[in-house]
């Protein structure tokens, strides 16, 4: 394994998670740079979460090593990585008042009191809740609590911040302005981060690199520009993205070009896997479909139903075949359900996938 | 106008009165016994054999029966501590083997756990009168017959199905997350036990106290059985020893006395720790 060098800030190599014999977790290599800020999303049930509670020590890792910054923490006590975690449920302690909150981690690693009481003083400003130091959890409002909870992790000055769906508990509104909150968060205290969510919106606006699991596997690293436009398969395509990518039936004619019922479309890919008559998926996302004069190159279909959102449209559409197909429109006329369009997409926005959901490139 | 406001406050007039009429008459059937007992502990000797109404003394405030009670076998301090030592040990016990034992069955997993928590709370089903004789052997073979320790480590024993039951179900409400939040801070073991679970299973505590000290402050049988030596008496004991009175005449000044003094430390406990008992049997029914 490649640690000890300076710029890595967590590296996890082959970890393994059974409970009994049914192994949930099943072999994860991941490095992670200093200063990262990292996001784990997946389907419920995907591991996401056992994953950062292996990271935190909260769960016992089956096989495999953690280190952060270059030291082995696999068998180390939480208190003992250098970690700091945000829950979901908050979690403060409700018999403290939010100062015995924010200073009970330091208290017993028994630091002197008046350096507690100065850190704890200075992450208050912070994150503007010094108001708020002499009040019980109970006290306070769902956004103030959050507020609270990630402070008792910043006071601690750990090396890698823990986030488990830190902002589900919360309403619309607040979620956005939290967001924002601990993006200012991580660039100022340039802290390796390591958050975890099933939130789209929020993985793809807080992450410098998103880790998209399933079933207890990586299925793609990367920016999330790179997860979202360059997906290395089916399912890291449908999942990013919202309304997800149309997959549309297509059938490889061997000459570059695809079949979707009667439209022939180009396929930019390498076919020398391919046989003709074989059945691939065409990925396209919904704001990359244009409407316009039929042709060559295009897709027909016929409006089902509109969804109108202000600024967007979206138009539910089904091919002659049955397949549906889901439109974004921003400028144009409405259309009207039953009105036959038809559509086309840029060459390089066309993705293809394998039948299995492997990429084709 | 004017006709529907006086409707409107004759029928609120007439609800409170109703809503504090049967308050008062609930309260009465409660508080009466009581009050009967208290004033009549004040009665002379003279007019401790009279019918029970009135129940006030009619010839003036008198000690008599208190110096009667006081009178009868080691002292009425020496068996209101005696009374003191067993309940406030049991209470002591219970609660920390109760709270180690709740926190373990909540917390842990080991094999058969359920099985042995359905075990400890099967033997609520046992009436403890059918094991008193072997619990007196085991006792009298430890040389603990007779003694107050021997009878607390009894009630103790009687007490911890429903406490360790009661605990389990007080740690069951703390979620998980406080106590991982507290292994990140770094408290672990005996110190996240007390500095950061008990403060939250203190409704818990307070029940299982509460209930511990009036069991073992009332129980008269298994203290009957084992203590026989005069000194040794609890106050239940105590208290059938005073009926019993002389050549078979029922000193009735004195049983009231006694049912007076026995009644103040229970409500003195249970006025210290009713905010956090309620609290306690509620726990987990809403929310």
């Amino acid at each position: 394994m490649a640690n000890g060098i300076g710029n890595k800030s967590v590296v996890l190599g082959d970890i393994r998670k059974s409970y009994g014999n049914l192994e949930v977790i099943h072999g994860i290599d991941l490095t992670i740079e200093e200063g990262d800020f990292v996001v784990f999303v997946g389907p419920s049930g995907c591991g996401k979460s056992t994953l950062l509670r292996m990271i935190a020590g909260l769960e016992e890792v089956t096989e495999g090593e953690i280190a952060i910054k270059g030291r082995d923490v696999t068998d180390l006590d939480p208190s003992e990585r250098g970690i700091a975690m945000v829950f979901q449920s908050y979690a403060l302690y409700p018999h403290m008042s939010v100062r015995e909150n924010l200073g009970f981690g330091l208290k017993m690693a028994r630091t002197d009191p008046a350096d507690i009481e100065r850190r704890v003083a200075q992450v208050s400003a912070i994150l503007k809740i010094d108001p708020l130091l002499d009040r019980r959890p109970g006290q306070l409002s769902g956004g103030q609590r959050q507020r609270v909870a990630i402070g008792r992790a910043i006071v601690r000055k750990p090396d890698v911040f823990l986030f488990d769906e830190p902002l589900s508990n919360l309403d619309a509104e607040l979620r956005v302005s939290m967001r924002i909150e601990i993006a200012r968060l991580h660039r100022e205290l340039g802290n390796t981060m390591i958050y975890v969510t099933h939130d789209q919106t929020e993985a793809m606006t807080l992450a410098d690199q998103i880790v998209v699991l399933r079933d207890g596997r990586i299925e793609q690293t990367g920016s999330p520009r790179e997860v979202y436009e360059d997906p290395a398969n089916m399912f890291v395509a449908g999942f990013i993205g919202s309304p997800r990518m149309n997959f549309l039936e297509a059938e490889w004619q061997g000459d570059g070009t695809v079949h979707i019922g009667s439209a022939a479309l180009r396929a930019p890919i390498d076919g020398s896997s391919l046989a003709p008559g074989d059945r691939l998926r065409l990925g396209m996302r919904p704001e990359h479909l244009t409407v316009c004069e039929p042709g060559a190159e295009r897709i027909a279909a016929q409006v089902e139903f509109s969804e109108y959102l202000g600024g967007t449209r979206y138009l539910y559409c089904q091919l002659e075949d049955g397949q549906s197909l889901v439109v974004e429109q921003r400028e144009g006329p409405d259309w009207q359900v039953g009105e036959r369009v038809s559509f086309s997409v840029p060459e390089d926005r066309r993705r293809f996938f394998a039948g299995d959901g492997r990429r084709l490139r | 106008m004017r006709i529907r406001r006086e409707i409107r406050a004759r029928k609120a007039l007439r609800d409170r009165i109703a809503y504090h009429g049967i308050g008062i008459g609930a309260a009465f059937f409660f508080l009466a016994p009581f009050a009967v007992s208290f004033l009549a502990s004040f009665r002379p000797n003279s007019e401790s054999g009279r019918p029970p109404l009135p129940p006030w003394p009619l010839s003036g405030l008198s000690f008599d029966a208190y110096r009667a009670l006081d009178s009868f076998g080691s002292g009425i301090w020496q068996h209101m501590f005696n009374s003191l030592v067993v309940s406030i040990g049991t209470v002591v016990l219970t609660v920390a083997v109760s709270v180690l034992a709740g926190y373990g069955f909540s917390r842990y997993r080991f094999p058969f756990k359920n099985a042995l928590f359905v075990l400890i709370i099967a033997t609520l089903m046992i009436p403890f009168q059918s094991i008193l004789t072997p619990l007196f052997i085991i006792l009298a073979r430890l040389g603990l017959n007779n003694s107050l320790l021997g009878l607390m480590l009894v009630y103790v024993t009687l007490q911890l199905p429903f406490s360790v039951f009661m605990m389990r179900n007080a740690f069951d409400a703390v979620p998980k997350e406080i106590e991982e939040a507290a292994r990140i801070d770094g408290a672990r073991d005996l110190r996240l036990l007390v500095r950061v679970l008990l403060p939250l299973v203190m409704p818990g505590i307070a029940t299982v106290s509460i209930f511990a000290f009036l069991n073992a402050w009332n129980e008269f049988f298994a203290a009957l059985v084992l203590l026989s030596s005069n000194d040794n008496y609890t106050l239940p004991v105590l208290m059938t020893a005073v009926r019993a009175g002389r050549l078979g005449a029922i000193n009735w000044g004195a049983v009231e006395a006694g049912v007076a003094v026995m009644v103040v430390p229970c409500l003195f406990v249970f006025l210290l720790l009713q905010r956090y008992y309620m609290r306690g049997l509620m726990a987990g029914a809403v929310k």
